[in-house]
């Protein structure tokens, strides 16, 4: 299995050589593999954003190296941009970053950075759009006449649209409802699915972690945690737990249906597999 | 007459517009917990900004303790009565310093100082933000701020809170803060709260639950009512917790379980009950 | 970038300059600004100099972060210094001559005085405002110090209400450009070449959320005010009243003095220093 990113031995250090230094980062190793979802998740402060933001060459890490392909990205910093348009990045709330006339040309914005063609970029908005579920005629519109939930798919449509190999999400479904979280991950998951491209999540939302991703990283206090396969760290929820994480009520329901004795599994984390497990201990005793 | 009182509520912000808010009759008495849901743009948040009076219904009227929101006199009075956190944490403080930005109301109440001074210790204590009171607000958290914001409210003594999405921006540590600030201020001093939200979570703790779709209240009831009707919730595209909707299918599929199961304590309560239940008819 | 900004940016603590009365700070404040630019000769630009150190000795205000409030303005600081030192025309032989440059003995005490001079007037201006005087405190006091104002309809309280919003957001949009730079570069946004057209028009992408951002957070703000019963400055009490008590008054009056002071050693020469303290002993 080929790794799209590889982070080594990545340190950030703040305040380096004063009595203030912190460690965002500390020593990080970890791998994201192509065409999978992975998704990033600890608490508020356990460094899940500055992983972020070193993954497309926003910061520099004190130490470490990040690996695109097997490339170092700070091999040659002139062609940063590069970089960037090969790893996506979407920032928490990127409806606020919107600025164009239309929907249409705002989406252009980062291929058009890119110095891509007219036709060619004109290709990847429609392309962008169609996987967010905006149509032609929102085009048309001013972005900032849309609701927050469309903004947001603007958003996301516009780095869709610089055709990233790798796409990172800061928490994409933040503040939407149901539905919405709903649309925007089935959405990206789908493209996802047909163009190979790394998902990178981040999110606090364990329910939308455990649906849609493939594995799991989990930070604590700028360190890896635990690492895996959805179903490996699902396995061991009783340690997610006890890193005061937020866990899905029904992996919650299993982890105590465990301490009665009713059910030996824990890696119980969607409703249909739920109900699957509880019928077969219903059955079985 | 209840506390607050909606008569055949319309709302549109322009006369072109289509109405926001279409036909709605409530009443939401002194001292209850009641939370209402509903998806993005159904209309929620419109409402809230009703019950208390900084918009003014198209058609139809709002009382908030007897007193008519649209009647101009008694804007202030209402205002006292009932405060407002909003969503966004950082576009509510209006100084810099935690103490500070607690004595606005009261400072626009033109309070005497010592009697300003005595409510923002109050307010502090209650939010439990007592430590933080001399800092800089940027520099706290997404929670901590929502704090300082009930807290600023708590500052004018209202009877009634409207949380509008106050928790839809903070992670799942301020949230739980937010919800659990909510619960004391409902449970232990008797505050009417009234919360809008689309974290279903959150709804269950209130002590009732009031379905928004299009303008309209669909549904009203307790939460156990209102989750019992699991497909009634996904036709307006809102979704019930895990355990809801694990028990709801397996009742479907022919066990014999409750309905409106919320939490995943009484979840296992019950299948272990009906675990031996079985095994005792084996 | 923009996060080393500390402008506007209160240090809480519990200094003497944190605790006198905003109102005698503001005069203080004007005083000090006549100072540090009257102070012409060596010994009133000691004496001003001296004066700024021992604010900030007295403001509690740590040096590391006074150091970098200070950082963004390095770029100011050297222009100044550099056109003085090479653009001052001295009398007499210049020290060194190369080509065009000359630089003149005047020369290098223009920068060095210039230098100092700027670096007093942030620094001694930072401590004694904005890092010990809370924005809201600082307003409160333009607000009673302009109050007379009112009297001929001029909308002080209005203006001193909308100086400390402003002073609060500033931290809150500085971290929002920052934000949004940071998502345009994720857009392959180029800042930085270009001629000078090419980089304003890159700004486009980042002025505009921020313009759109800043109108939506002050709609919200407009209505969580009214939600806080805010009804203009009409029947308003404070939480805290502007008291000044006898250390103000001396504070004051030490400064006066040594504004006056720093007039009369611009006019003296080090000789009559010297025999002057010679006469008195």
């Amino acid at each position: 299995m080929t790794n799209a990113l590889e982070l080594k031995n990545i340190s950030v250090i703040y305040g380096e050589g004063t009595p203030f230094r912190k460690a965002a980062l500390n020593n990080i190793n970890t791998s994201f593999p192509k065409g999978e979802i992975t998704g990033i998740i600890g608490h508020t402060g356990s460094g899940k954003s500055t992983l972020a933001s070193l993954l497309n060459g926003l910061s520099k890490p004190t130490e470490g190296e990040v690996l695109l392909f097997g490339e170092n990205i700070w091999a040659k910093p002139k062609e940063m941009v590069k970089i960037r348009s090969r790893v996506g990045l979407v920032f928490q709330y990127p409806e606020y970053q919107l600025f164009d006339e239309t929907v249409e040309s705002d989406i252009s914005f980062g291929p058009k950075n890119m110095g891509l063609p007219d036709d060619e970029i004109k290709k990847r908005v429609k392309l962008a759009s169609e996987f967010c579920g905006l149509s032609e005629k929102e085009l048309k519109r001013s972005p900032f006449e849309l609701s927050g939930g469309q903004k947001r798919r603007v958003a996301i449509a516009g780095v869709l649209a610089m055709q990233p190999e790798v796409l990172v999400l800061d928490e994409p479904a933040a503040g939407l409802d149901p539905k919405g979280r709903e649309e925007i991950l089935g959405g990206l998951t789908e493209y996802k699915n047909i163009y190979g491209t790394t998902l990178i999540i981040i999110s606090h939302s364990m329910e939308d972690i455990a649906n849609y991703a493939d594995n799991i990283l989990v930070m604590k206090d700028g360190e890896v945690y635990m690492q895996g396969g959805v179903h490996e760290i699902f396995m061991q929820a009783e340690k997610l737990f006890d890193a005061k994480l937020d866990l899905p009520q029904i992996t919650k329901l299993f982890i105590e249906l465990k301490k009665r004795n009713l059910c030996e599994n824990t890696d119980v984390y969607t409703v249909g597999y739920a109900k699957k497990e509880i019928e077969k201990a219903i059955t079985s005793k | 007459m209840s506390f607050i009182e909606a008569q055949g509520v319309e709302f549109a912000y322009s006369p072109e517009e289509d109405k926001v808010i279409n036909g709605i009759d409530l009443k939401i008495e002194k001292g209850s917990y009641v939370s209402i849901i509903g998806h993005n743009g159904c209309g929620k948040s419109t409402l809230a900004k009703l019950l208390c009076g900084i918009l003014l219904p198209s058609k139809g009227a709002i009382f908030v303790d007897g007193m008519n929101t649209a009647d101009e006199d008694k804007a202030f009075d209402i205002r006292k009565k009932c405060g407002m956190v909003f969503q966004n944490p950082d576009n509510q403080l209006v100084a810099s310093v935690v103490e500070e930005d607690i004595a606005f109301a009261p400072e626009n109440l033109g309070l005497p100082r010592e009697e300003i001074r005595k409510r923002v210790d109050a307010a502090l204590a209650t939010v439990d933000m007592t430590e933080h009171a001399k800092h800089a607000t940027y520099k706290l958290s997404g929670g901590q701020k929502q704090r300082i914001a009930i807290a600023g409210i708590l500052a004018m003594q209202p009877e009634c809170i409207v949380f509008d999405e106050a928790t839809a921006m903070l992670d799942p540590t301020g949230r739980k803060e937010i919800v659990s600030a909510m619960k004391r201020l409902n449970k232990e001093m008797g505050m009417t709260v009234i919360t809008i939200t689309h974290y279903m979570n959150e709804a269950v703790e209130a002590d009732r639950i009031i379905v928004m779709d299009h303008g309209k209240i669909i549904s009203d009831g307790t939460p156990q009512e209102i989750f019992s009707e699991v497909e009634k919730l996904q036709s307006v595209s809102l979704a019930v917790p895990q355990v809801t909707e694990l028990m709801y299918l397996l009742e479907k599929d022919g066990f014999d379980l409750p309905r409106g199961i919320l939490h995943a304590m009484d979840a296992a309560d019950v299948i272990e009950k009906f675990m031996r239940r079985q095994s005792e008819n084996d | 970038m923009l996060k080393d900004v500390t402008f506007g940016q209160y240090y809480p603590g519990n200094s003497l300059l944190h605790r006198t009365d905003p109102r005698i700070k503001l005069i203080i404040l004007v005083e000090y600004l006549v100072l540090v630019l009257v102070a012409e000769s060596e010994l009133a630009a000691l004496t001003s100099l001296a004066f700024t150190g021992f604010l900030i000795a007295v403001s509690g205000v740590r040096f590391s972060v006074l150091i970098k409030s200070a950082k963004p303005l390095i770029f100011v600081l050297a222009f100044t210094a550099i056109v003085n030192l090479f653009f001052t025309v001295g009398e007499g032989e210049p020290l060194v001559s190369f080509y065009f440059i000359k630089i003149y003995q005047s020369g290098i005490r223009n920068a060095v005085m210039m230098l100092l001079r700027l670096l007093s007037l942030v620094l001694g201006t930072s401590v004694l405002i904005s890092f010990t005087t809370s924005p809201l405190e600082l307003t409160d006091a333009i607000e009673s110090v302009l109050s007379p104002l009112k009297k001929i309809k001029v909308p002080v309280h209005e203006f001193a209400m909308m100086m400390s919003i402003a002073l609060r957001f500033i931290p809150t949009l500085i971290e929002e450009t920052n934000k949004i730079i940071s998502a345009q570069k994720a857009r392959c946004a180029d800042f930085e070449s270009g001629n000078l057209l090419k980089r304003l028009k890159a700004l486009i992408p980042i002025l505009i959320p921020l313009f759109v951002s800043a109108v939506r957070r002050a709609e919200e703000l407009a209505d969580a005010m009214e939600c806080r019963c805010y009804h203009g400055g009409e029947g308003r009490t404070k939480l805290k009243v502007m008291k000044s008590d006898a250390k103000d008054y001396v504070f004051l009056v030490t400064v006066t003095l040594i504004t006056v002071a720093v007039f009369f050693l611009n006019r003296l020469t080090w000789s009559e220093v010297v025999g002057f303290c010679a006469d008195i002993f």
